[in-house]
C-alpha cells in the first residue's frame, strides 16, 4: 500500500463516519434513533436496502464466483423482484397500519407475546452470530492479502461502525449506506474501466466479450431444469423468492430499512427500487469478474490467487513439487498466449470452422492448465492440511492489489470496507431494536421515560458492536467457522419464515397452534441437523413448511376457540 | 408501544390507500413495471447467452 492509497482509503472512511455522526446528531427520542423519526425518501431506504444486503463477501467473492463460473450466478436473484412487490403489496401495509418498530412486534399483533419472544430471539441468535462473520470474512482475506494483523482489522472496522451507528441510530445507518453504496458501485465501475483498459491494444472490449462467451463465461440464462444444478432461471425463481421473502420480510436488518420511510408510498418506492437495480447491479459485478478472467488470458494469472497459502508451501519439504507445477503453469500459460490470439483472429473472421479449431486448441490448453491447479490444491492439501484450497475469494483483490495504479487500490479497499460497514451497521442497528422494543421493553423495564429507552437502544448497540468485533477475533479459532454460521442460520430462519407466513397468509391458525408448531418445526430441523445428512439449506424449507402445517393440524385439534387470539 | 389489536384490525385485506405513486395512477402500475422489467432483463440475459455461447 502506497501514501495515496491510504489517503484515499482513510479519507474515504473518515468522511463516511463524520459525516453520519454529524449529519444525524442530536437524537432525543427512540422513535428518532430507532425509525429515524420516519423521514426517509425512497431513494435512501432503497440505497440502504441494497447497501444492507451488499456486504464485503459480495465484492470479494462475486468477480471471483463468475472467474470461475461465469455469469449464471445472477439467476440466483430471479426472484429478489417478485418478493419485492410481493411485499409491497401484503407485507408493508401492515406494519405500517400497526406503527411497529420491529416486523416481530407484529407477531404479538397477530398471535401473542410468547409468540413474538420466540420469534425475536430466534433472530437475536441468528443474527448476532452473523455480525461477527460481517467483520471477520473480509478481514481475513484482507489480512492475509495485505499482511495486516486479523484482531487490528476486525477492531478498525467495528470500532468504526459503532462509533456512528451508536451516535445516529437508524437514520445514521441509512445517511452513511449512501455514500458507501457511490463508493461501492463507482469503485466497481473504475475497477471494470481499468480491467478493460489493460487488456492488448489488439483486444477490444468486443473481442473480450466474445472470448468470454466462447470460454463459457457468458451463460447468463439457462432454462434447463437439474435438482442437483444450484443456479439456473428455475432455482432462481423458486429458491430465491423464497430466500427473498424471508430475507426482507421478516430480517429486521432489511425491515428497519423500510420501517425507516416517510411514508407507505416512500417504503414502497425503496424496496421496488431494490427490484428494479438489484439484478443490473450483480450482472455488472459479475461481468467484471468475467472480464478479469479474461485478462488473465492474456497476462499470466498466479498459479494459486492465496499467495500467503502457496508461500507456506514453499516454507516446507513439498518446495521443490511447488516449483515444479509453476514451471508446468507458466509452459501452459505461453502456449495459450499463441492460441488465444489465434481465437481473438478467428473470431473476427466468422468463420466458424477456424473459430472451432482455435477454441478447441484454447480449451486444450485450458484443460491441462485445470490439471496443474488441482495438484496444486491437492499439494496444499498434503503440505499443509488446514490451509483453504478455494482460491475464489482472492481473485479479485490481487488483481487490485497487483495491477490497479495508486490511489485506486485505496477506492477498491475503501469499497470492501465500505461494504463490511453498511451490512455490520444494519445488523447492530436490528440487533439493538429487537433486543430493547420485543425483549427489554416489553417483558423487563416495561415503564420507564423515554431517555431510558434511547439509552438502553444506544448501550445495547455497542454491546452488540463489543460481542461481533469479540466473536471475529475469535473466529479462527474454529475451524469451517462460515459454514457453521451458516448452517445456525438455516436452523433458525425457516422456522421465522413460518411464523410469519402463517400470521399474513394463514388467518385460521391462531398463537397457542403457531406456537406449538415453531417448537415442533425446530425440533424437526435440529432432528434433521444431527441425526440426517440433509443439506443445511434445505433446514429453510423444512422448517417452514412444517410450521404452517403442524400449526394447521394443531389448530384443527385445538378448535377456533381454544386457539383464539391472546389479548 | 405495544399495541394488542383483534384480528379484525391485522385482517390481511389490502390497505386503503393514502399515496398515489410518481409517474403512474396506481400502484398496480409500478409493480408491473417492475415484474416487466424483471423479463426483459431475463429476456436481455437469454439473448446474450445464444448470441455468445
Amino acid at each position: 500500500m502506497r501514501l495515496l492509497d491510504w489517503i484515499v482509503l482513510l479519507g474515504t472512511l473518515g468522511f463516511i463516519v463524520i459525516y453520519g455522526v454529524w449529519k444525524t446528531r442530536g437524537s432525543k427520542d427512540i422513535e428518532g434513533y430507532l425509525k429515524g423519526d420516519n423521514s426517509m425518501k425512497w431513494w435512501t431506504i432503497g440505497l440502504s436496502i441494497m447497501a444492507t444486503q451488499a456486504s464485503a463477501i459480495t465484492f470479494l467473492s462475486t468477480p471471483g464466483q463468475a472467474y470461475e463460473d461465469g455469469m449464471r450466478f445472477v439467476q440466483f436473484y430471479f426472484g429478489l423482484p417478485i418478493a419485492m412487490v410481493i411485499i409491497s403489496i401484503t407485507v408493508i401495509p401492515i406494519f405500517y397500519r400497526l406503527k411497529v418498530y420491529t416486523a416481530y412486534e407484529y407477531l404479538e399483533s397477530r398471535f401473542d407475546l410468547k409468540t413474538r419472544s420466540l420469534a425475536a430471539l430466534l433472530f437475536l441468535i441468528q443474527r448476532g452470530l452473523a455480525a461477527g462473520i460481517t467483520i471477520y470474512a473480509p478481514a481475513i482475506i484482507l489480512s492475509t492479502i495485505l499482511g495486516w494483523n486479523l484482531t487490528l482489522t476486525n477492531l478498525f472496522i467495528g470500532v468504526l461502525v459503532i462509533v456512528y451507528t451508536v451516535s445516529g441510530g437508524t437514520k445514521a445507518v441509512s445517511v452513511t449506506q449512501k455514500q458507501q453504496m457511490a463508493v461501492m458501485m463507482g469503485g466497481m465501475l473504475v475497477a471494470g474501466f481499468m480491467v478493460v483498459h489493460y487488456l492488448p491494444e489488439s483486444v477490444s472490449f468486443g473481442d473480450a466479450v466474445a472470448v468470454a462467451g466462447k470460454m463459457g463465461k457468458m451463460n447468463v440464462v439457462d432454462f434447463s431444469f437439474d435438482w442437483n444444478d444450484r443456479y439456473n432461471f428455475w432455482s432462481g425463481m423458486t429458491g430465491g423468492l423464497f430466500l427473498a421473502l424471508s430475507y426482507f420480510g421478516t430480517d429486521q436488518s432489511q425491515v428497519a430499512r423500510y420501517l425507516g420511510g416517510r411514508s407507505l408510498t416512500e417504503s414502497r418506492l425503496g424496496l421496488l427500487f431494490n427490484g428494479l437495480l438489484k439484478i443490473p447491479m450483480q450482472f455488472i459485478i459479475l461481468f467484471i469478474g468475467v472480464m478479469v478472467f479474461v485478462f488473465y488470458q492474456f497476462n499470466q494469472p498466479p498459479l494459486f490467487f492465496n499467495e500467503a497459502t502457496k508461500n507456506k508451501v514453499y516454507a516446507t519439504d513439498f518446495a521443490p513439487e511447488m516449483e515444479a507445477l509453476e514451471e508446468q503453469h507458466t509452459a501452459l500459460f505461453n502456449q495459450k498466449q499463441e492460441a488465444m490470439h489465434g481465437l481473438v483472429a478467428a473470431l473476427r473472421t466468422d468463420d466458424e470452422k477456424a473459430i472451432a479449431a482455435a477454441q478447441a486448441e484454447v480449451q486444450g490448453i485450458t484443460d491441462a492448465s485445470k490439471v496443474v491447479r488441482d495438484d496444486v490444491k491437492a499439494l496444499i492439501t498434503k503440505a499443509t492440511p488446514d490451509a483453504e484450497t478455494k482460491d475464489t475469494d482472492y481473485v479479485f483483490i490481487s488483481f487490485v492489489m497487483k495491477y490497479l495504479p495508486a490511489g485506486l487500490v485505496g477506492l477498491l479497499l475503501a469499497v470492501i470496507f465500505s461494504a463490511a460497514m453498511s451490512s455490520t451497521a444494519s445488523e447492530l442497528n436490528a440487533l439493538a431494536s429487537t433486543t430493547v422494543i420485543d425483549i427489554y421493553k416489553r417483558s423487563v423495564k416495561k415503564d420507564k421515560d423515554n431517555f431510558h429507552y434511547l439509552r438502553a437502544s444506544k448501550l445495547f448497540t455497542a454491546a452488540w458492536g463489543a460481542l461481533a468485533i469479540i466473536f471475529a477475533t475469535y473466529a479462527s479459532l474454529l475451524d469451517n467457522l462460515i459454514q457453521a454460521v451458516n448452517i445456525i442460520g438455516s436452523i433458525f430462519y425457516g422456522t421465522i419464515l413460518g411464523i410469519f407466513l402463517v400470521a399474513f397468509y394463514v388467518k385460521y391458525i391462531k398463537g397457542n397452534a403457531v406456537f406449538i408448531a415453531a417448537l415442533l418445526a425446530e425440533a424437526v430441523v435440529l432432528y434433521c441437523h444431527f441425526y440426517t445428512d440433509i443439506a443445511f439449506l434445505w433446514f429453510n424449507v423444512i422448517g417452514c413448511v412444517a410450521v404452517v402445517v403442524f400449526g394447521a393440524i394443531i389448530q384443527f385439534f385445538m378448535g377456533q376457540k381454544k386457539g383464539e387470539l391472546v389479548a | 408501544m405495544i399495541r394488542i389489536e383483534t384480528m379484525k384490525e391485522t385482517d390481511n385485506k389490502p390497505t386503503q390507500e393514502l399515496d398515489k405513486p410518481p409517474f403512474f395512477k396506481s400502484w398496480k402500475s409500478m409493480y408491473w413495471l417492475v415484474l416487466g422489467n424483471l423479463a426483459f432483463l431475463i429476456t436481455l440475459f437469454y439473448i446474450i447467452t445464444r448470441i455468445y455461447s
